[in-house]
């Protein structure tokens, strides 16, 4: 290319450059295109259900519900005349089909707590888990087995026999005491309406008598 | 994959020295290219200098396409990106009283620093404006609050407002800006030349 060719070409450069930037915004327009995954990506989220914080068992959320944690929101996934005949202390309802409206996501979409899910097993919670964490929410727990667990556990505890460990039966304790806490009366708990009235000791009649004078000493 | 930083493939805290190199890359570029004089800047209302108007037009079209061909290939996430909240009427007021402060003073915030670190006498000026304008700001906030914070529509777009298409609307604005590059060009031959 001589040196005139070259001017010759630098006096377009402009108007390629413009041209360059047509061709490609023309592209986008132009482009086939797709549909793109809402959320996180798959790999993410087959990571999240594998990971052991994804469930969260009815001890632990017992020890939380009794030490008065603050950090977490219970959320009952079962329909609402279920949630009105039992739930958990302080457990809010989302019913499953009302889990993606704007009311409920300013529950399940925010930083500041965790949110525990459960329904009478977990099968319900844990859809409802998959959806949120599919959307990208955070810090999303299931109650492990649910309420029938709950009630297996905590407030109906099977009484360890006597083969089994200590472990057993200190866990055994622990349990009959968070029961108690739920509301739970046992038998030997229950104290009879028998006022027991302090028993009267019979008064002692102590004579004293009265001692003789002995003479004292004496030389 | 992008955006790097919120998605972890380069740690939260190198945030501020990867701002701090492309702060110094960035005033280098504003400096280089002669936007440390606000007669060049002021050229472009007088006509006889459009090169803020090409600059910046140019740098959002290229990075647009660029942005939009990678979330189409999936280098980056769009939806991801941070779009600065609209408060509507402060904009608009702010948008209008900074326009009066450029043709007045010649510079936009960014290049008037660089015009103080060469020692441009104009720019020390336009810098303390700016200082007394921030303390004015501060003393008067009570009283400038609602419109500080009021009129808030979120962080919207364009596309969100008209619900546009984003790839037409790229298209559209690249035309535009080829229009309005061709028609500045045309307006500065029409000018007498100033030199400066």
């Amino acid at each position: 290319m001589t040196k005139k060719q070259t001017a010759k070409f630098l006096n377009f450069r402009y108007k390629i450059l413009a041209l360059i930037l047509v061709v490609l915004a023309g592209g986008l327009v132009l482009l086939p295109k797709y549909q793109k995954n809402e959320g996180i990506k798959p790999e993410q989220l087959l990571a999240n259900t594998i990971s052991l914080e994804r469930y969260i068992s009815t001890d632990q959320m017992a020890h939380k519900l009794i030490s008065q944690d603050p950090s977490f929101i219970l959320v009952d996934v079962r329909d609402e005349n279920s949630y009105n005949s039992y739930t958990l202390p302080n457990a809010i309802n989302i019913p499953l089909k009302k889990l993606l409206d704007d009311e409920s996501k300013a529950y399940l979409n925010q930083n500041q707590f965790d949110v525990v899910f459960f329904s009478n097993d977990h099968y319900y919670a844990d859809q409802a888990w998959i959806l949120c964490n599919r959307l990208g929410f955070k810090n999303l727990r299931v109650l492990k087995g649910g309420l029938n667990h709950w009630f297996k556990t905590i407030i109906n505890p099977p009484k360890p026999t006597e083969d089994m460990p200590e472990e057993a039966y200190s866990l055994y304790d622990t349990r009959k005491a968070a029961s108690m806490f739920f509301g739970v009366v046992y038998p030997d708990q229950v104290q009879s309406n028998e006022v027991e009235t302090p028993k009267i000791a019979p008064k002692k009649i102590i004579t004293v008598k009265k001692k003789k004078k002995v003479a004292e000493g004496g030389c | 994959m992008g955006p790097l930083i919120p998605n972890n493939l380069i740690p939260l805290e190198w945030n501020s020295i990867i701002a701090i190199l492309i702060g110094i890359v960035f005033g280098f570029v504003l400096e280089a290219s002669g936007f440390s004089s606000s007669r060049k800047l002021a050229g472009v209302f007088y006509g006889y200098d459009f090169a803020v108007l090409k600059v910046f037009f140019t740098a959002a079209v290229v990075s647009v396409i660029g942005l939009y061909y990678m979330d189409y290939l999936g280098y980056l996430d769009i939806t991801q990106l941070y779009v600065h909240p609209t408060y509507l009427w402060g904009a608009i007021i702010g948008g209008a009283i900074m326009g009066v402060g450029f043709v007045a003073g010649g510079f936009c915030p960014g290049t008037s620093l660089c015009a103080v670190a060469i020692g441009k006498l104009d720019a020390w000026v336009y810098v303390g404006g700016i200082l007394l304008g921030i303390f004015m700001f501060s003393e008067l906030f009570n009283f400038i609050e609602p419109i500080y914070d009021g009129y808030f529509l979120g962080n919207i777009t364009l596309m969100d407002t008209f619900s546009w298409n984003p790839y037409w609307f790229i298209f559209i604005f690249s035309i535009i800006a080829i229009v309005a590059f061709a028609f500045s060009d045309f307006v500065q031959k029409k000018i007498k030349k100033v030199f400066y």
